[in-house]
């Protein structure tokens, strides 16, 4: 088997938060990919789907997303060229203040804008690595490893070009590399850039100490030609190498450079390096993102700052083309890529190859259950056509999310608890003469004492015990889990970071309302439902309704997993039937969903066209019954088009729809409130009206 | 004796040291907020020391500290009758002989304890100064030297159990963090023994972790932990496996979070 790091996918992804202080998602790339087709984006790190060229795939996984983390928490993408930086004279230009991303603005500034960005990420990629093994002694051996295994893949420097031989040269440094293939003539060359690279070693430099070192090393490679390749080589040590990287303002190689005349074409004649496989190529990060246009012809090493016209000047075609065209294919300037959907488990394609059950179903084991539905087209009931299989959701060992959402939503807390207790007070009474309790009952130890004097055995019961008053409410908590759940919302405008999925929301909704459940003392119960055809209902239990509340219940919540469709009818009838055996008086079920009911074989056998109507009507038959045996139904749709089909289904007051989902967590929990206030009133009628029954 | 008691060992972070005395120079009492083991209960035996330390009349018990609790009543705070063969006695509590003497009463994690078990303080925390005790009938004036410092962790408390307005703005609040890594790995060289050097190591990794605190991943590291950590790394446990027992385990039961900071406790430690 090959080794990847998906099995340990998501400790990694949690080792580059610890690392980063920021998230990102783990994705593979095929071993035969472009490398330069997967940049890693602000949310998003690229792997190889296996490593077969290291001895401890594991290893340089750890090394690769060390890294990429680095570059986060050591500040790569917050350049600030305004900011001081103690290792070199300054050669930055003062930019006025600008909506452009600071990188962006540096990149922008020079010639050949793929050129600089190479060499400012090849800088950077080394001082991180510098920092790297300082920062984290336990890992500088794995480190050392990596980026020696790393410089076998080079390309050998004598069948480049004077200019790709002194980046390749670069590269090389930056891996710890001590020598290079180099002819004499290249040494000058060779040795300022060493010189400027070097100085990033200090563990004094920053993300400016690299934009000034890529000032210099693109000055000397800019100068350089990049045809031809090099025809006599010798070894050269780079300790060999002596130079004072300061380069003057009038340096003639900066003016050359800075003069550099573009042609048609001549972007085939750049320097494209091979990508080093643990590190990240550079992509959008490293053009601040929203760069793109061409590269101004205004040079960055005479220090003039950016015009206007500058900006606009598209006269001779340039501006169309992009970093894309030199990349052969990659935009490294690109915007934001769109957001790439969080995987969570479809299952088997079942719109094409699911088997339709045939005729009756029967339960096969105490998990599952047989249920009628209703076929509105024939008028009558298809007895047992719908199993339900009852599970439990694979438990996540975790009750951080819960914990958020708490923390998110847990000043709506008091307000709620305390219009559930306003609806009926309850708290703790004092039991008198228990056997055991938190104070002494006086009465009763008079008694004791009074027994004891007259030679009578005296009771043991002299306690006075605090005891919750329960209070007669049972509420079933139903939540759709169909694949739907599983889509990312828009970015809310105000958190344009923060990825919601209408599950999490519900997740967030119930973890409010069960903490408001609890400290009002209403009994309850938490399910999942989704469909994978009448013969597949499937019913995950996060907490039943006679279940004590426990850890392992936030560990099931956490467990959810969004799975197929919806088919809402047999999973309120199972939970119907589970509310009609508590004995509350007041039982209540609240059905969450994010869509109308759906699913494989259901109506199909009446043409599409009747599919709604069919699974509306049993949903609507569903209800029905539940309000016959005593349960007071009451659905929320984040759905904005559930009033269509709700109105359908039910009595305007036992539904709300939710414009929009990111409401859910603080309507859900007043929605109750209001189904309870119902359902008591209800229980209180249907009580009254059956004592005077009786009574008659 | 308090004069027979080492200091605690206690490095500010702030201005919290200034603000309590103030507090209790004008007898506010006092609310302290911070995750767990940052060092919130050391503050208050630090002060509680310098308070004693102070004192005219000597106390034998300068702190009184309640842990509490669900099941707490207000009978396990002021008091209880007990009963033997003469009849009962009456048993003082732990916040009554803290009026009585006028100890610093400390209330550790407060908003665990039921809010009508809470309000019995209201007396004591306001003008009045005084602890009604329903049971014997009576009202125990505090002593002028009490106060009563109360605390809890905002992070996972704050929201889903909360005080009673009432009874929240009768205190002073002050925030604690955990410390600066600086400050952090000279709190943990000094109360584990370890070097500068392991100390400093032990901070940066408790501050790379916290990056997973942010995120709800895991609550803390705590500096407690850190010096649980380094306490073990003196006695000659090597650093990995006291990270393991003392820090990976204890920050977490998910197999992929024990990987991640086992992980980068290695990239610290190797």
């Amino acid at each position: 088997m090959r080794a990847g790091f998906e099995p340990g996918q998501r400790a990694l992804t949690l080792y580059f938060r610890a690392l980063a202080g920021c998230g990102c998602e783990l994705v593979p790339y095929d071993d035969d990919a472009d490398l330069w087709q997967h940049p890693d984006t602000a949310t998003t790190v690229r792997l190889p789907a296996g490593v077969d060229y290291y001895a401890d795939p594991e290893e340089w996984y750890r090394v690769a997303v060390t890294h990429r983390a680095l570059h986060h928490a050591l500040g790569t993408f917050g350049l600030d060229l305004a900011a001081p930086e103690p290792l070199f004279a300054r050669r930055r230009p003062d930019l006025p203040p600008a909506d452009v991303p600071p990188l962006e603005r540096f990149t922008r500034l020079f010639g050949r804008t793929a050129l600089a960005v190479e060499v400012f990420a090849v800088l950077e990629d080394l001082r991180v690595d510098a920092a790297a093994p300082r920062l984290f002694a336990g890992l500088a051996p794995a480190y050392a490893r990596v980026r020696h295994a790393a410089l076998a893949d080079r390309p050998e420097l004598a069948v480049l070009p004077p200019r790709a031989a002194v980046a390749e040269a670069l590269v090389r440094f930056s891996l710890g590399a001590r020598q290079v293939l180099a002819p004499a003539a290249l040494h000058g060359p060779l040795s300022t850039v060493v010189a400027a690279a070097a100085r990033l070693l200090d563990p004094a430099a920053t993300v400016e100490s690299s934009a000034e070192a890529a000032i210099r090393v693109y000055a000397v490679l800019a100068g350089l030609p990049n045809v031809g390749a090099i025809r006599t080589a010798r070894p050269v040590a780079f300790d060999s190498l002596a130079a004072d990287p300061e380069l003057d303002p009038d340096d003639p190689r900066l003016v050359a450079a800075a003069e550099e005349v573009r042609l048609e074409g001549d972007g085939a004649l750049d320097v494209r390096l091979v990508p080093v496989r643990y590190r990240d190529v550079p992509g959008p990060r490293y053009a601040g993102q929203a760069a793109s246009g061409m590269p101004l012809q205004e040079a960055i090493l005479r220090m003039t700052v950016e015009t206007e016209q500058s900006q606009d000047a598209d006269t001779d075609g340039f501006a169309e083309r992009s970093l894309q065209a030199e990349r052969g294919g990659v935009d490294v300037t690109a915007t934001e890529r769109p957001p790439e959907p969080l995987p969570h488990d479809h299952g088997p394609d079942l719109d094409d190859h699911h088997e339709h059950a045939h005729g009756h179903l029967h339960a096969g084991g105490r998990d599952e259950f047989v249920y009628p539905e209703w076929d509105h087209r024939a008028g009558h009931y298809l007895a047992d056509w719908c199993l339900v299989r009852v599970g439990s959701p694979k438990p996540v060992r975790s009750d951080r999310r819960h914990r958020r959402a708490l923390h998110r939503h847990g000043h709506l807390l008091p307000g709620l608890v305390s219009q559930l207790e306003r609806v009926r007070p309850a708290g703790r009474v004092l039991v008198p003469r228990q056997p055991y309790g938190d104070d002494l009952d006086l009465d009763a130890c008079v008694d004791a004492i009074v027994d004891l004097r007259t030679g009578v055995p005296p009771s043991p019961h002299v306690y006075a015990a605090l005891r919750e008053e329960r209070r007669d409410v049972a509420v079933a908590l139903a939540i759709d889990l169909s694949s739907s759940t599983a889509e990312r919302l828009p970015p809310d405008p105000g958190r344009p970071t923060r990825v919601e999925r209408i599950l999490d929301l519900q997740r967030d909704a119930v973890s409010l309302l069960v903490e408001a459940l609890e400290r009002v003392g209403d009994g309850y119960g938490v399910y999942g439902f989704s469909g994978g055809g009448r013969d597949d209902v499937r019913l995950s239990v996060v907490k039943d309704l006679d279940e004590r509340r426990t850890p392992a219940m936030l560990h099931r919540l956490e467990g959810l997993t969004p799975d197929h469709t919806t088919r809402m009818g047999p999973a309120i009838r199972h939970l119907t039937a589970r509310l009609a055996v508590s004995e509350a008086a007041t039982k209540v079920l609240l059905v969450v969903s994010d869509g109308r009911p759906y699913d494989l074989d259901y109506g199909q056998q009446y043409g599409d066209a009747a599919v709604l109507d069919y699974a509306v009507a049993d949903t609507a038959r569903a209800l029905a019954e539940a309000r016959d045996r005593g349960v007071r139904p009451y659905l929320v749709t984040v759905d904005p088009a559930g009033g269509d089909y709700l109105s359908e289904m039910c009595d305007p007051r036992e539904y709300h729809v939710i414009a929009d989902a990111r409401d859910l967590p603080a309507a859900l929990g007043q929605l109750y409130v209001v189904a309870r206030s119902e359902g008591m009133s209800r229980a209180t009628t249907v009580g009254s009206a059956r004592r005077r029954a009786g009574q008659g | 004796m308090a004069e027979s008691v080492a200091e605690p060992f206690y490095l500010p972070t702030g201005d919290e040291v200034e603000l309590f005395l103030a507090a209790y120079e004008q007898r506010i009492p006092v609310l302290l907020k911070g995750p767990t083991g940052c060092g919130k209960t050391r503050f208050v035996e630090h002060m509680a020391w310098r308070i004693a330390r102070e004192r005219e009349q000597p106390v034998d018990e300068p702190l009184v500290t309640v842990t509490c609790h669900d099941d707490m009543t207000s009978a396990d705070l002021v008091g209880r009758y007990l009963l033997s063969a003469d009849g009962t006695s009456w048993l003082d509590g732990p916040l009554t002989r803290a009026a009585r003497t006028g100890a610093l009463c400390y209330l550790d994690e407060i908003v665990e304890a039921r809010k009508d078990t809470t309000v019995i303080l209201h007396a004591l925390t306001d003008h009045r100064r005084m602890l009604p005790i329903e049971r014997l009938g009576t009202t125990v004036p505090a002593h002028p030297d009490f106060l009563l410092v109360v605390s809890y962790n905002p992070g996972y408390q704050a929201t889903a159990k909360d005080l009673k307005p009432s009874t929240r703005q009768r205190f002073l609040a002050i925030g604690f963090g955990y410390p600066s890594p600086e400050l952090e790995a000279r709190i943990v060289a000094h109360e584990s023994g370890v070097d500068a050097s392991t100390a400093e190591s032990l901070a940066f990794l408790a501050d790379k972790l916290r990056n997973l605190d942010e995120a709800d991943i895991i609550e803390g590291p705590s500096t407690r932990l850190l010096v649980h950590v380094g306490a073990l790394i003196r006695k000659g446990v090597p650093a990995p496996r006291a990270c393991d027992v003392a820090l990976v385990q204890a920050v977490s039961d998910d197999a992929d979070v024990q990987g991640a900071v086992r992980s980068v406790t290695t990239a610290v430690f190797g």
